[in-house]
């Protein structure tokens, strides 16, 4: 027998432009919870896909139980006691908990599913994990941290030896965050060994014990978490001291550009007040489901808010679509460059001037001329990395694609630009990049929100940090008083009272 | 700013004659050529006095081809046109033997359209969780219901004064009026498509239509505008389909919108959206037409013509895909 | 909580809603005419509605993975009008044989609008349409511009008007197909396979359910209940012409969307398609009762589909809303 329950040697995944994973390697002893940690597209996802089949590496050897194993499907892994439960739940959303749970190894007699059967053994587990819905409901009735658990209720159904958590608590209250606790070390002392995966340090300091670091498709080392100081795994992490990577400039302050008071909709955020001054960087951020995102998107009239309102240079705005707030210049660039941010199948000079081509269109027709010259100058002035500007912004990296949508937002006049994690999925090298194209839109004048989860980045690049919680404004933090720990402490302190709002 | 690198990104676009002889309106254009000498060889009477002659009513249908190809390229579908004809066609025959002048009575047609198409447009888009499929589906349902309604217990309803459609359906010459009318809107939503803005909106939206909407296009009104022209075309094919049978009844216009839609698809309009132009579109209504009238001279059953369409229509949006796919299959292979 | 998940299981179920419509239909129409519930009455309505209602449940396994199919009239004309001509001429007399044969011809039909769908990637839209033409015209060409009677067709229309304990034969079938369905769907585990490639088709990929093959699947029963369609109209109208039932496609889609049965795949069951193609054959037959005359047929029914869909969006929307003032901030 091995040392190791899971081992994997010199793995290697290529996607089309992509070198997902570079000859990495990773150990998993019987019975210990592993932390998986690293930026953004480090890696991890890609990683754990390759474990479960659902990738084939193209090099690379994978033992189980010092045995070689080669998945050739996600069936097989499944077989091998290998479930995962992924960041996004898979679930079928139509369907009953108990169904979900056991989709592809129903109880069946006779050929017949054994509704009542499976119904009373979901129970049992979702019991084990102290569960307060019932299998019969319907799993698109559930909360995310319901649906969660069902997934690792279906990970304990298949009696799986090896469970992969992929940023569990991402989604989670601080509360539900210790339910979960409370449920990998009972697994823990049923002898799973378990993967994790997250970006929350905390998590790591309570649940695991060793520490496996990625980066940039890498493998960079193994820690004890005894062993390793705080800065030395973020170091690790991200391969430089943080003070080099944010070339974060020294701007003096213009006037106000934006402000919001009160502004609310009804079951996404409450009561939410700042203001943005030219030249400014303001980092919004908060737990994933925070509100973030959707407070944004109703400044900028993709949604509706039901109160509040919103000035930009002391007059009051009223805009109903994404078309009006680019009229009066603030422009929102999305989270998601896939689907919102960027049309994938076009080049990108098309994409460039999609917000603005009936501003230099002669009578409604396209001067595509006037066009290709615009675009190949704003692609170049981000320091796109593209041969010409009609391939489709599918062919590039991450980081160069969220170079295109800065692009669009300066193919015309603007005054607030609000970018929503700009450097998600974005390897260390553009990201340096993308916060120096940051750093020169607040020197030129702009009003700039960040969007971030990352704690460097908002720390790094902030003039002033505004923390949200729940939907809520739970502080607001100048650059000087700013520490990762008091972040935390706003993010998630007041969820857990479920009062928050009277 | 950022870019000091010095990397320059070329904005000289590629010679297109290659592509364009190579594209799948290169092939249209060779299809239909010999689509033209295959009704040559095979009918005796196929010229061109005689196709001009037939042609006035199956070109009606190519005014539902152009606003289908706009709500293709959306990614969206409406099956309700051919309803829209048999009101629109019922309505003006029966104003038209009120005895009111003639151009009221083109005036009725169109707007009975355009109304029906702006009651789709307005569903879309106050309720745009619902697929286009289905809310045509019922309008298709419900418009042609109207006009049963409307033309009572006898089904159908002809003209008892029909000069003024008699007129409609003159020619200069052979070349019959509709003939130029088609030409002049097919040239007009060509254009609109391929070179203006709006067109190149409407390709935004049929390929990603969050990002389109992010990025400032007036999502709901280009909906509502193209479903609402929609209408008014079918307003006037349904004129012009009265001018050729001097009546209408409760089959007008029926199996239209399939006809409408399979000459865009064989077109190499993607019925996903975001895919294809009308060039292609356009020569595909011709090659269908060609195709129909040369078979009906040398008098082929009606029903193996609308067989071998089928099969053309299948086999235009399957094959590429098969293609691709066993392309796709070797290159794993090689891999390996 | 207990009590609310009750109440809200007899609110929210989709198909409790539809029999307390049905059965306020009902009672509504028989206030106006008596003679509307007689078993007579019923049975008849059954009869003639039994094609739409065997055919709902093949188009629920269609809508189910999220697609559509427009050509199974076409199928059933094909099918009916190949049996009634081998009828006519009397190379087959065997009723159960025709059967087969329909049922056959409905099969290989089908089989190939799955195979264009799954392996070909065509749009089911785009796919049926194309064999909407392609089998419309197949049962012409079969008739070679004839037609099959009630004396060309012997023994055959006997089915129709045969019974067995009382009940038609036409209407034992649909039972026979319904409960066949209701396990299917329910019990087995293609039929839930089929419910989860709707609900979420990467999940199921991942999951390791062969997604292609579920949609064939889903096309063949489609083409297999337009088959029997087929050879059960024949039987019931005693006669087989080429352009039989043109244009009903949408009753069955209609009686799919009313039984709650979404377009986006997922939701929808077989009481529901039954409930919904009920409503759709009581309508249809109280309309001249109440005073209608059976030209606004068509009217209301597109009335009734778009009023169905647009409810249940404002429904769904009413229901999100509620769900987010819910939530604690």
């Amino acid at each position: 027998m091995s040392e190791y329950i899971l081992e994997l040697k010199g793995i290697t995944k290529i996607f089309p432009g992509v070198k997902a994973l570079n000859n990495v390697q990773f150990q998993l002893k019987p019975g210990e919870v592993h932390a998986l940690m690293g930026e953004n597209g480090a890696g991890k996802s890609t990683f754990i896909k390759v474990i479960t089949g659902v990738h084939k590496a193209e090099e690379g050897e994978m033992f189980l139980n010092g045995q070689k194993v080669d998945f050739k499907g996600p069936r097989d892994a499944q077989a091998a006691g290998i479930a995962a439960v992924y960041q996004h739940p898979t679930s079928y959303p139509h369907l009953t908990v108990a169904e979900n749970i056991f989709m592809g190894h129903e109880i069946i007699k006779n050929h017949m599913i054994q509704w009542k059967a499976m119904n009373t053994e979901a129970n049992k587990l979702l019991k084990e994990l102290n569960a307060d819905f019932d299998a019969t409901a319907e799993m698109g009735a559930l909360s995310v941290a319901q649906q969660q658990m069902v997934e690792i209720a279906k990970a304990l159904s298949t009696n799986a030896k090896i469970i992969i958590l992929d940023e569990p608590t991402a989604a989670l209250t601080k509360s539900e965050s210790e339910e979960l606790y409370r449920i990998v070390d009972k697994l823990k002392a049923e002898g799973v060994s378990i993967i994790f995966i997250s970006h929350r340090f905390e998590d790591m300091y309570r649940l695991a014990s060793r520490i496996t670091v990625f980066r940039d498709s890498q493998y960079i080392g193994t820690y004890d978490v005894d062993g390793i100081t705080n800065a030395d795994l973020i170091k690790a992490m991200v391969g430089r001291e943080i003070s080099d990577l944010f070339p974060k400039p020294e701007v003096k302050l213009g006037k106000e550009m934006l402000r919001v008071e009160g502004l609310s909709r009804t079951g996404y955020f409450k009561d939410v007040s700042f203001s943005v001054r030219a030249g400014e960087i303001v980092g919004l951020t908060g737990l994933v489901g925070a509100g973030r995102t959707e407070v944004v998107e109703s400044i900028c009239g993709i949604t509706t808010p039901d109160s509040g309102k919103v000035y930009l240079e002391g007059q009051e705005m009223h805009i109903k679509q994404p078309s009006e707030a680019m009229e009066k210049g603030i422009i929102l660039l999305p989270e998601d460059r896939q689907k919102e941010g960027l049309i994938m199948s076009w080049g990108l000079g098309r994409n460039v001037t999609l917000p603005t081509i009936s501003k230099y269109a002669k009578n409604g027709f396209n001067d595509e001329k006037t066009e290709r010259e615009l675009s190949k100058n704003l692609l170049e002035e981000v320091d796109t990395k593209a041969v010409d500007i009609f391939q489709p912004a599918s062919s590039l990296s991450g980081g160069n694609q969220q170079k295109v949508v800065v692009a669009k937002a300066l193919s015309q006049e603007m005054k607030v630009v609000i970018m929503d994690e700009p450097t998600k999925g974005v390897d260390v090298g553009a990201k340096a990049e993308i916060y120096a194209i940051m750093g020169d839109l607040a020197q030129k004048g702009y009003a700039i929100i960040l969007i971030s989860s990352e704690m460097p980045e908002i720390l790094g690049m902030s003039d002033r940090i505004i923390v949200m919680c729940n939907g809520r404004k739970t502080g607001e933090l100048s650059r000087e008083e700013a520490t990762q720990e008091k972040i935390l402490e706003l993010a998630m302190e007041k969820g857990q009272s479920g009062k928050g709002a009277k | 700013m950022a870019g000091k690198s010095g990397r320059s990104i070329s904005a000289t676009p590629e010679n297109t004659l290659k592509k364009t002889i190579f594209s799948w309106e290169g092939v249209l254009v060779i299809l239909f050529i010999a689509v033209n000498i295959f009704c040559m060889t095979i009918s005796d009477v196929y010229n061109l006095k005689n196709v001009l002659r037939e042609m006035p009513k199956y070109l009606a249908e190519i005014f539902l081809l152009l606003p289908m190809a706009f709500i293709l390229v959306l990614g969206e579908i409406d099956i309700s046109v051919g309803s829209i004809v048999c009101l629109s066609a019922t309505v003006s025959c029966m104003v038209c033997n009120k005895g009111i002048p003639f151009i009221c009575v083109i005036l009725v047609g169109i707007l009975v359209g355009t109304a029906c198409g702006m009651v789709n447009g307005a569903i879309l888009t106050k309720f745009d969780e619902l697929p286009p499929m289905i809310v045509t589906l019922a309008t298709q349902i419900i418009f042609r219901g109207i006009a049963e309604i409307a033309l009572g217990s006898g089904g159908s309803v002809s003209l008892s004064n029909a000069d003024g459609f008699r007129a409609i359906a003159g020619r200069v010459g052979i070349v019959p009026y509709i003939f130029f009318l088609v030409i002049i809107f097919a040239v007009i939503a060509a254009v609109i498509l391929g070179k203006t803005t709006f067109g190149r909106r409407v390709y935004a939206m049929g390929t990603n239509r969050l990002t389109a909407y992010y990025s400032g296009v007036h999502v709901k009104k280009i909906r509502f505008l193209i479903y609402t022209v929609m209408g008014a075309l079918a307003g006037i094919c349904a004129l012009f389909m009265v001018s050729s049978s001097y009546g209408a009844n409760t089959t007008t216009g029926s199996g239209f919108e399939m006809d409408a839609i399979a000459m865009a698809v064989f077109g190499g309009i993607s019925s996903t959206g975001g895919k294809g132009n009308l060039a292609g579109g356009i020569i595909s209504a011709f090659i269908i037409v060609c195709l129909r009238i040369g078979l009906g001279q040398v008098n082929m059953n009606p029903q193996l013509i609308l067989l071998i369409l089928g099969v053309l229509l299948i086999c235009a949006v399957a094959l590429p895909n098969v293609i691709a796919e066993i392309k796709n299959a070797r290159k794993v292979a090689s891999r390996k | 909580m207990e009590k609310k998940s009750i109440m809200k299981k007899i609110t929210g179920s989709r198909e409790a809603l539809l029999l307390v419509v049905l059965i306020l239909l009902c009672a509504a129409v028989s206030l106006r005419s008596p003679s509307f519930l007689s078993v007579q009455s019923i049975m008849e309505m059954l009869k003639n509605n039994a094609v739409t209602m065997i055919m709902s449940l093949g188009m629920l396994c269609v809508m189910l993975v999220g697609g559509i199919d427009i050509s199974i009239m076409s199928t059933l004309a094909f099918a009916g009008m190949s049996v009634g001509m081998l009828l006519k001429y009397g190379h087959v007399s065997s009723t159960l044989l025709c059967f087969l044969i329909a049922m056959g011809i409905g099969i290989i039909c089908g089989f190939l609008v799955g195979l264009v769908i799954s392996r070909a990637a065509v749009p089911p839209i785009i796919a049926t349409m194309g064999f909407m033409y392609i089998y419309r015209a197949l049962a012409y060409l079969v008739g070679n511009s004839e037609w099959a009677g009630a004396d060309a067709l012997g023994s055959f229309k006997d089915f129709a008007l045969g019974s067995i304990l009382g009940l038609n034969n036409v209407i034992w079938v649909t039972i026979i197909c319904y409960v066949i369905f209701f396990f299917f769907m329910k019990w087995t585990r293609t039929g839930r396979k089929i419910y989860a490639v709707g609900s979420n088709p990467s999940a199921a990929e991942v999951s390791g359910i062969n997604v292609k093959n579920i949609k064939l699947l889903v096309y063949s029963i489609m083409g297999f209940l337009g088959g029997l369609g087929g050879a059960l109209a024949v039987s019931i109208y005693a006669s087989a012409q080429p352009n039989m039932q043109y244009g009903k496609e949408m009753d069955v889609i209609a009686a799919c969307v009313i039984g709650g049965v979404s377009m986006s795949g997922g939701r929808g069951t077989v009481i529901g398609a039954l409930l919904g193609s009920l409503i759709l054959s009581v309508i249809a037959k109280a309309l001249p009762i109440i005073g209608f005359e059976s030209i606004y047929q068509n009217t209301i029914k597109g009335v009734i589909i778009l009023v169905v869909v647009v409810v249940n969006v404002v429904m769904q929307r009413a229901s999100d809303k509620n769900n987010l003032k819910g939530r604690e901030m």
